[in-house]
Order: structure tokens, then C-alpha cells, then sequence
């Protein structure tokens, strides 16, 4: 499938010189954090480039025939936007970006789609923690002024609203291919909210542990099937988006290149032979504690596409957790292995936590389990 | 090496948590620490545990933690769960042998929470050690 790959890239001039030597070809754009000093990320930051670096690295892009957006998707800015000193700081550094010759700038708050449209070459782009969801939501952001619209991937596996999104705008829909974040995530605004304070402009909270993160990770340790069901687009189903999009981002700028290559030839050929782990974005600490093959998810999309996502009238992510879902044992001893996850659970399959995650299953794959046979093992 | 016996025992922790537990839990980092003040001890970073597990299942995974303190030769004299605070989830375990200036911070406190972020499993309080040496030798 013809496509146009939107890769991150961690900021530094080393990392872009990297990408763009090993992987040109299948770069369309790249996306990288601006300075947190003006607006915060969805993202730690890896580095903070200045604007003589953003202007340096711009150059270098093009010249190569790769283009730079500046990711700014702070999804709280405490209404220091709206000051006027606020305004007239934020607005000097897009004005300073797009004096680099930045071609998009991504960003969450509406007041910053409908600046950046009216005063600047720039393009903006809707950020995924606007939380785009619906035909009613695009089309209020393209009204605004947005070229692109990253969806939100809480609608990655129902095709009737993202066709409906497609029919509603006419501008460019982007989709974050590998975010691997929980389905209907309950920490979502919250832990964004969090970051964009704890990694933008100063006073920066000093807090002692991310409560969000530390319990998402709980609970995806608890029940597997939370990483299953979590709306992630794996590299063999991007050409069923074929009718709604050719344009797919793939996250990470938090991680190293190499790991960043790897997605990219990933996605890039549609294909992956390993661990579904290792193309999540998030959480990357659980690649060392799961293993499940990509390409045992083969044919899991024919199901999703017309999921209900009524998980508890349905078996069929608990039943694939139970097929494909390894752990490791004994990692970084010579007795390192791999067993099924319903080894771990002492052969009690997903009813083992089910008393513990709020899910209501009383068999291992669930009494009302429905199409089994469509994935192919 | 001891890096070889590190990477042995965050092994054996986290697959003596899973039996007993029946489920994954993730021992994601091992440390050995050493404090300017004099503390020492070992730190067990650890995901998918809760307060409530340690509760259940206190009295088998101090054994067990006594078990791998001893043969790391850190005297299990003081052994606690770090919480993300007002939560129940568990990030660390830890074995500490306190420093004579942190000793009596923890060992005036009450109960098993002195601090909203720890839980204390076991203390050895200096008296006790003393009283049982003594019980032991026959002096009491």
C-alpha cells in the first residue's frame, strides 16, 4: 500500500542524521518535540532543541526531501495562553518555528488549531489528546482550521466511525499506529494533563512517582487482555485503513533510533516477524515480561472490524490472550524461557484475575465467546 | 560475579511472587544501594503487586525475603513496601539495614504505615535483637 509515514525522532542532530541515512526512502515526515520552556508534550522529552537547532535539522530534512512537524500537544496549559504575556511568548516561538521553515505543528488546544491557521505558513495539526472521536469533533477542527487530524485511537477498531470521520472532513486523517495505550483509557486526560505540567514551562511539579503510569502498568500485568484489546494498528492491517487514510504515525520519539528503524521497516513493509511488544510505544516496560507473536494476531482485524466492544458479552480478545500471550521466566539467568501465560495463572486462564480486574468471565474463555475460529492461529 | 548473582535472585523474587500470587508480576529492577548516612540494603522494583497481596500473603514472602537477604548477606533487619502514596500499588520492596541516625526514626514509629508510602513487614527493633542474643546465651 502506497502510504506516508509520519516517524518520531528523539531531537537530537545525530538521531535525525540516523533516520534519514538508514530510512529515508520511507520517511515522509518526521516529528519531534519543540522547546517545553514555551508549551508542554504529551511525552517526556528526550532533548529540547532550540530554535538554531530546529532550524539546522529543518534544512537538513528537506534537503532530503523529508518534512518536519513539531509536536507542541500540551493537552493543559493552565490558561497561560490566554494571558498576555502568555499569548505573546507562545506566539514569538510559533513565529520562530515557522521562521525554521517547519511545514506542521501538532497541537491539542483548540485556541492554538485556529492561531496557528490565521498567523502562520505552518499548518496545524490536531493533536491525538484532542480526542477526535467522532464526524461531529472533526469537523469542528477543520472548521477551525486544521490541515490534519490525528484520531483518536479509541476508535482504531470501529471502522463505522472512522469512515463516518473520512465522509465528514476533507482534510487530511492521520492514524498513530503502535500508541498501545488501554482501550477507553481512564487515566488518559488525567496523566496528560500531568505530563504537560510536569514537561512544560516552568514551575514544573516535583512529584514523586506517576500514579497513572504505575497503575496502568498494574493493571496490564493483572490481565494481558488489556494490552490485546488496546487499539494499536499492527503493521499487516494498515491497508484495511486504506479507505479512510494513507497517512500513519508511528509513535515513540521517547525511544532510541534503533528501536525507531525497527518500526519504520515494520511499517513500512507491513510486516513483523517477533514480538508485538517490541512496536508498542507504550508500555515499554512489558516487552521484557510478555512475548506475543505478531503474526500469531493474524486475521484478529476480520473481528474487530465489527467488534461491539462490549467486552464482557465477548471472548474473543480473552480467548486470544490465552493462545498468544507468553511470559518470561527466569529473564537474564541461563534458565530464561518462555511459558504461556495460563501456565503462570496456574491453568486457571483469564478467570484467574477476572476477580481482580472488575471483568466478569467464570471460564477461561467466557461462557458467551463468539467467533473464535476467525483468527488464524 | 555478583552481577550474575543479582540477576539470579531478581529471577528467583519474581517467580516466587508469581507462585504465590498465581498471576505475573514483574521484578524490573534489582539494586544494591549504599547510603551517605550509613543505611544499606537492597531494593526489589516490582510491577503488578499490590498492598493487598503483600497482606494476604505477608507472612510467605517475608520468609522467603528473609531467605535471599541472608544468602546476600544483608541481615533482613528491616524489610518494607514502598506505595505510590495514596495508592495501593507497590513499587518496591526493600531490605534496609538502618544507620544508627535513620534507626530511630522507624523504630518510634507505630504501626505498620508510619509514612503514607511505606509499609513496614518487618523490623527488628535493636532491643529485641539484644534481649534474644541474651535469651540465647542464657544471660536473661
Amino acid at each position: 500500500m502506497k502510504k506516508k509515514l509520519y516517524v518520531p525522532h528523539p531531537g537530537h542532530d545525530d538521531g535525525l542524521k540516523l533516520l534519514i541515512s538508514d530510512a529515508k526512502r520511507d520517511i515522509y515526515s518526521i516529528f519531534m518535540a519543540g522547546s517545553p520552556d514555551y508549551i508542554g508534550t504529551g511525552r517526556s522529552n528526550m532533548s529540547a532543541p532550540e530554535i538554531a537547532d530546529i532550524r539546522a535539522q529543518t534544512e537538513y530534512a528537506h534537503k532530503n526531501g523529508v518534512k518536519v512537524e513539531i509536536v507542541l500537544n500540551s493537552s493543559c496549559m493552565g490558561g497561560r495562553h490566554l494571558t498576555p504575556e502568555g499569548f505573546n511568548l507562545i506566539h514569538r516561538y510559533l513565529g520562530e518555528l515557522d521562521g525554521c521553515g517547519v511545514d506542521t505543528v501538532v497541537v491539542a488546544d483548540p485556541f492554538l488549531v485556529e492561531t496557528i491557521a490565521k498567523d502562520f505558513n505552518m499548518r496545524p495539526v490536531v493533536s491525538v489528546l484532542s480526542f477526535v472521536d467522532s464526524p461531529e469533533k472533526a469537523r469542528f477542527y477543520e472548521d477551525l482550521g486544521a490541515s490534519s487530524i490525528v484520531v483518536d485511537p479509541d476508535v482504531h477498531r470501529h471502522f463505522d466511525v472512522l469512515h463516518a470521520i473520512r465522509d465528514a472532513v476533507d482534510c487530511e486523517l492521520k492514524l498513530l499506529v503502535n500508541e498501545g495505550c488501554l482501550y477507553q483509557c481512564p487515566f488518559r486526560y488525567a496523566h496528560f494533563n500531568f505530563f504537560s505540567h510536569a514537561f512544560g514551562p516552568h514551575p514544573r511539579p516535583n512529584v514523586l512517582d506517576d500514579y497513572y503510569y504505575e497503575r496502568c502498568i498494574l493493571l496490564r500485568i493483572k490481565d494481558p487482555r488489556l494490552i490485546i484489546n488496546s487499539p494499536w494498528i499492527r503493521p499487516e492491517d494498515i491497508h484495511e485503513y486504506a479507505g479512510i487514510t494513507d497517512v500513519f504515525k508511528i509513535g515513540g520519539r521517547t525511544h532510541y533510533t534503533n528501536w525507531i528503524l525497527n518500526c519504520i521497516s515494520a511499517y513500512a513493509n507491513e510486516s513483523y516477524d517477533g514480538n508485538l511488544m517490541n512496536l508498542l510505544d507504550c508500555p515499554k516496560d512489558l516487552k521484557d515480561l510478555y512475548y506475543i507473536e505478531n503474526k500469531d494476531l493474524d486475521g484478529a482485524i476480520d473481528h474487530w472490524k465489527n467488534c461491539g466492544t462490549v467486552c464482557t458479552d465477548c471472548g474473543f480478545c480473552r480467548e486470544l490472550t490465552e493462545r498468544t500471550v507468553r511470559v518470561y521466566t527466569g529473564g537474564g539467568t541461563a534458565d530464561e524461557r518462555l511459558v504461556p501465560w495460563s501456565e503462570v495463572v496456574g491453568g486457571s486462564g483469564i478467570s484467574g484475575t477476572a476477580s481482580t480486574t472488575g471483568t466478569a468471565s467464570t471460564s477461561g474463555a467466557g461462557a458467551a465467546d463468539t467467533d473464535k475460529t476467525a483468527v488464524r492461529a | 560475579m555478583i552481577t550474575e548473582k543479582l540477576m539470579e535472585v531478581r529471577s528467583e523474587i519474581e517467580n516466587s511472587v508469581r507462585a504465590l500470587l498465581a498471576r505475573p508480576v514483574m521484578v524490573t529492577e534489582l539494586d544494591v544501594f549504599a547510603l551517605p548516612c550509613g543505611c544499606n540494603g537492597m531494593t526489589v522494583n516490582i510491577r503488578g503487586l499490590e498492598l493487598d497481596d503483600i497482606e494476604v500473603f505477608e507472612e510467605q514472602m517475608l520468609s522467603h525475603f528473609r531467605e535471599v537477604a541472608s544468602r546476600l548477606d544483608i541481615p533482613p533487619s528491616f524489610i518494607f513496601a514502598r506505595l505510590i502514596p495514596g495508592s495501593s500499588v507497590v513499587a518496591a520492596i526493600n531490605w534496609r539495614v538502618l544507620c544508627d541516625r535513620c534507626y530511630p526514626e522507624f523504630a518510634r514509629a507505630r504501626g505498620k504505615t508510619p509514612r503514607p508510602d511505606i509499609y513496614i513487614m518487618h523490623l527488628e527493633r535493636r532491643g529485641d535483637k539484644a534481649r534474644k542474643g541474651k535469651m540465647r546465651s542464657g544471660k536473661m
